[in-house]
C-alpha cells in the first residue's frame, strides 16, 4: 500500500510505446522538462545529489500525470443480483441456507432507474430471471464480461503502467488489459471480457469496451445485451479511497437509447488487503455436471430442474 | 531516438548508475523493465535425450541440425496416412499438427536440455511416497470418470497444463504476459486465461492452512533478478507429480531487449530425491494473448462424462481413459 494512500500522481516517467499517441505527448513534454531541467541545473550550483535533482525535477511536472489509480478496489452494493432496485428476494436454496440463501435488496445503480429496453425485448429479461439458476453464465462461472466484472462480490486489482492498465479480478481469477497506447485498433475476434482501449480524459480513465461475446448477462435478475453491446467506462478518483465509477451501454438491438450505471468503487484499505485466488469452476461443477454423475439419483440443479443443455 | 535510448541518456545525465548491460531496458525506478509479452516456446528437450549423454551445451551447427530434425519429423506426421501409430495419438491427444504450436527453435541457451539440475540434465527420482501418489492419480484418470474431479485439473481448466507455476514450454498457448509496476508484477498466462498479482518487497505469506491452486507467490528482487517464491500449493496442483509442500523458486532476468532468462527450481523432498532446476530463455513479442476462455467452452467435460454413463449402462468396463501422452 505505499502509493496507494494518498491520490498520487505516477512516478513512471518512461513509457515503453513508441507509438505517437496521447501517452507520448505527455512523454516528450516529460522528457523536454526533464532535459531542461538539466540544461538549468548545469548552469547552477552542483546539487547536493542526484536524486535531489529527479525529485525536484519530478515534482515540478506532476501536473502532467495522470492520477494512480492502482490498489485494490471493490464495489460494496448489490448491482451483481440485479442493477435495477430490488427487494430481498430468497434463491432456490433456502431450504439449506436458510437466511444466507438471500438476494440481499439494494437501490438501482442505474442513472433514472430503469434500464431502457425495447418494449418488446424486456420479456426475454424476465424469461432469463424466471429460469436463472439453470442460465445465469456467472453462475457457471462464466466470465461475466464487462461492466458486471467490476461489481461482482470480491475485490480487483488495478496496476497501472502507461502502456497498459491491468485489472486483476478475485473473481474468477479473470483478468484483462486496458491498452493505453493503440488507440483506433479492434480486437481480431470477441471475446467474454472484450476489448479494452483506455484513454485520459482529464483526470477520468475513459475505457472503450468493444468485441464482448453476447452470452453474458448485466446481472442475476437475467438483464442481458446482444452482441451489439458497446460499453464505455468512466473511472474518476473523487478522493483517496474512492472511484466513482460508470458505463454507459449501448445495444442498439434491445435498449431504446443509451443507459448509464453509477456506483462508488470503495479502496480495500487494510494492511494486508491482497487479491487472492477464486477458481470458480470447482465450484460450478456441481451445476453443470451433477446429472452426468456416476449413481446420479435424479434432479439436484438449484432450482430442482435438470439442466438439458447446460454448457 | 527511441524513448529507451533517451531514458538511458538521461539517466546518464543525472549520474544514476545501473548494474545491467546498457542494452537493458530499464523502468524509472531503477529495475529492469520486465514488462511485456515472452513467448517462452521452445524445442530444446525438457529433459537431456540420452543421445546427448554427458553434453551440456550444443554447438550453433549441433542445433541447426536438431531444429531441422524435428521440423522434418512434423512435416513427416503431418502427412502421415491416418492408418498407424500417430493417428490413434492424434485422436487421443485430440489435436493434430496443425493445432500444435510448439515452436520451431531451440532455447538461446544453447543447451541440450532445460533441466539444468540434476547435472545430468534429467529428472531426479521419485521418492516411494512420490511413486505411490503418482500411481494413484494416473489409476483414477485410467478409469471412466465418475464426475469431473476424477479427471485431471487441465482437463477441468483449473490449471493449464504449460502455465503452472513454472511456466514450461507445452503444445500451444506459450506466452505470457508481464506487468510490472514498482510494487507488483503480474504474471498472465495465455493457458487458462489466468494470473498471479506478486508483490515485490517480499509480501507476507499465508498461513499454511489457505492452499491455493496456484500457490502463494511472493516476489523480491535480488539485484537485477526478480526472484518469487511459490509455497501453500493445493495437494491437487501437482506440478509434474509434486505435492502440496513443493517449493517453487523462479527467477526473472532480463538478458537484453529481447530475451528474458526464465530460471525455475522445484524442492519437494516428499515426491522428489533431489531438487530440480531449468532454464530457458524467452523471447519477447509483439504479439498479444488472446483470451483462452478454457471452461467456457469446455464441450469435452460433458462429453466425457456422457460417455462414461453410455459405457456404463451398456456393461462396458474401459480402462483406457488415460491420455497416450499421459502413458
Amino acid at each position: 500500500m505505499s502509493d496507494t494512500n494518498s491520490i498520487t500522481m505516477r512516478d513512471e516517467l518512461l513509457p515503453k510505446s513508441y507509438s505517437f499517441h496521447l501517452a507520448n505527448l505527455v512523454f516528450w513534454k516529460t522528457m523536454s522538462l526533464l532535459l531542461l531541467g538539466v540544461l538549468i541545473t548545469s548552469c547552477s550550483p552542483a546539487p547536493t545529489s542526484p536524486n535531489e535533482t529527479s525529485s525536484e525535477l519530478a515534482s515540478s511536472i506532476e501536473v502532467n500525470e495522470p492520477p494512480d489509480l492502482s490498489g485494490i478496489w471493490q464495489a460494496l452494493n448489490t448491482a451483481h443480483w440485479d442493477v435495477e432496485g430490488h427487494t430481498a428476494r430468497g434463491m432456490p436454496v433456502t431450504n439449506i441456507l436458510g437466511a444466507y440463501g438471500v438476494m440481499q435488496a439494494g437501490t438501482s445503480v442505474v442513472v433514472g432507474d430503469e434500464i431502457p429496453y425495447l418494449p418488446e425485448m424486456r420479456a426475454q429479461q424476465e424469461s432469463n430471471q424466471a429460469d436463472w439458476a439453470n442460465l445465469d453464465p456467472a453462475a457457471k462461472c462464466y466470465i461475466p464480461g464487462i461492466p458486471r466484472q467490476t461489481y461482482m462480490p470480491a475485490p480487483f486489482q488495478i496496476l497501472q503502467t502507461d502502456s497498459e492498465i491491468f485489472i486483476a479480478y478475485q473473481w474468477g481469477s479473470n483478468s484483462r488489459s486496458i491498452f493505453m497506447d493503440r488507440p483506433g485498433t479492434s480486437a481480431p475476434i470477441p471475446s467474454w471480457m472484450g476489448y479494452s482501449l483506455g484513454r485520459w480524459e482529464g483526470d477520468t480513465l475513459v475505457v472503450d469496451v468493444s468485441s464482448q461475446m453476447s452470452d453474458t448477462w448485466f446481472d442475476a435478475a437475467g438483464n442481458y445485451h446482444s452482441d451489439e453491446l458497446h460499453v464505455e467506462e468512466r473511472y474518476s478518483l473523487i478522493d483517496d479511497n474512492h472511484i466513482e465509477y460508470e458505463a454507459t451501454i449501448t445495444d442498439p438491438k434491445v435498449f431504446r437509447e443509451p443507459w448509464t450505471i453509477r456506483m462508488p468503487l470503495y479502496r480495500r484499505i487494510e494492511n494486508d488487503a491482497r487479491i487472492l485466488e477464486f477458481k470458480c469452476v470447482e465450484f460450478a461443477e456441481d451445476l453443470l455436471y451433477e446429472h452426468l454423475r456416476k449413481d446420479y439419483e435424479g434432479p439436484r440443479a438449484l432450482d430442482g430442474s435438470i439442466p438439458e443443455n447446460p454448457v | 531516438m527511441k524513448n529507451s535510448t533517451l531514458a538511458v541518456l538521461v539517466f546518464a545525465l543525472f549520474g544514476i548508475s545501473s548494474t545491467v548491460s546498457a542494452d537493458v531496458p530499464m523502468k524509472s525506478w531503477g529495475k529492469p523493465n520486465l514488462q511485456g509479452n515472452w513467448d517462452f516456446r521452445t524445442i530444446t528437450p525438457f529433459q537431456r535425450p540420452a543421445s546427448f549423454a554427458d553434453k551440456e551445451f550444443l554447438t550453433a551447427d549441433e542445433i541447426e541440425e536438431y531444429e531441422t530434425a524435428v521440423k522434418n519429423s512434423r512435416a513427416a506426421r503431418a502427412t502421415a496416412e491416418f492408418d498407424g501409430e500417430y493417428d490413434q495419438q492424434d485422436l487421443d491427444v485430440g489435436y493434430d499438427q496443425f493445432y500444435l504450436d510448439q515452436g520451431t527453435t531451440m532455447s538461446s541457451t544453447m543447451r541440450t536440455s532445460q533441466l539444468v539440475y540434476p547435472e545430468n540434465g534429467r529428472m531426479p527420482a521419485m521418492t516411494d511416497r512420490g511413486r505411490e501418489t503418482a500411481g494413484y492419480f494416473r489409476a483414477l484418470q485410467r478409469r471412466a470418470p465418475e464426475g469431473p474431479e476424477d479427471r485431471n485439473t487441465y482437463d477441468r481448466c483449473i490449471l493449464g497444463f504449460n502455465a503452472g507455476p513454472p511456466m514450461r514450454s507445452g503444445a500451444y498457448n506459450n506466452m505470457m504476459k508481464l506487468v510490472q509496476t514498482e510494487d507488483y508484477i503480474v504474471i498472465q498466462t495465455e493457458m487458462v486465461n489466468d494470473h498471479r498479482v506478486i508483490p515485490t518487497n517480499g509480501g507476507e505469506a499465508l498461513p499454511s492452512n489457505m492452499r491455493l491452486w496456484k500457490g502463494d507467490s511472493r516476489g523480491e528482487w535480488d539485484g537485477d533478478t526478480f526472484v518469487v517464491t511459490t509455497t501453500n500449493f493445493n495437494h491437487l496442483s501437482r506440478f509434474n507429480g509434486t505435492g502440496e509442500n513443493m517449493t517453487l523458486t523462479e527467477s526473472f532476468t532480463r538478458l537484453d531487449d529481447d530475451r528474458l532468462e526464465y530460471r525455475w527450481t522445484v524442492e519437494d523432498p516428499e515426491i522428489y530425491t533431489d531438487k530440480y532446476t531449468s532454464v530457458v530463455e524467452l523471447q519477447l513479442t509483439d504479439a498479444d494473448l488472446f483470451e483462452y476462455a478454457c471452461h467456457e467452452a469446455n464441450y469435452a467435460m460433458p462429453l466425457m462424462l456422457s460417455g462414461a454413463r453410455k459405457q456404463e449402462a451398456a456393461g462396458i468396463e474401459d480402462d483406457t481413459w488415460l491420455p497416450s501422452w499421459s502413458r
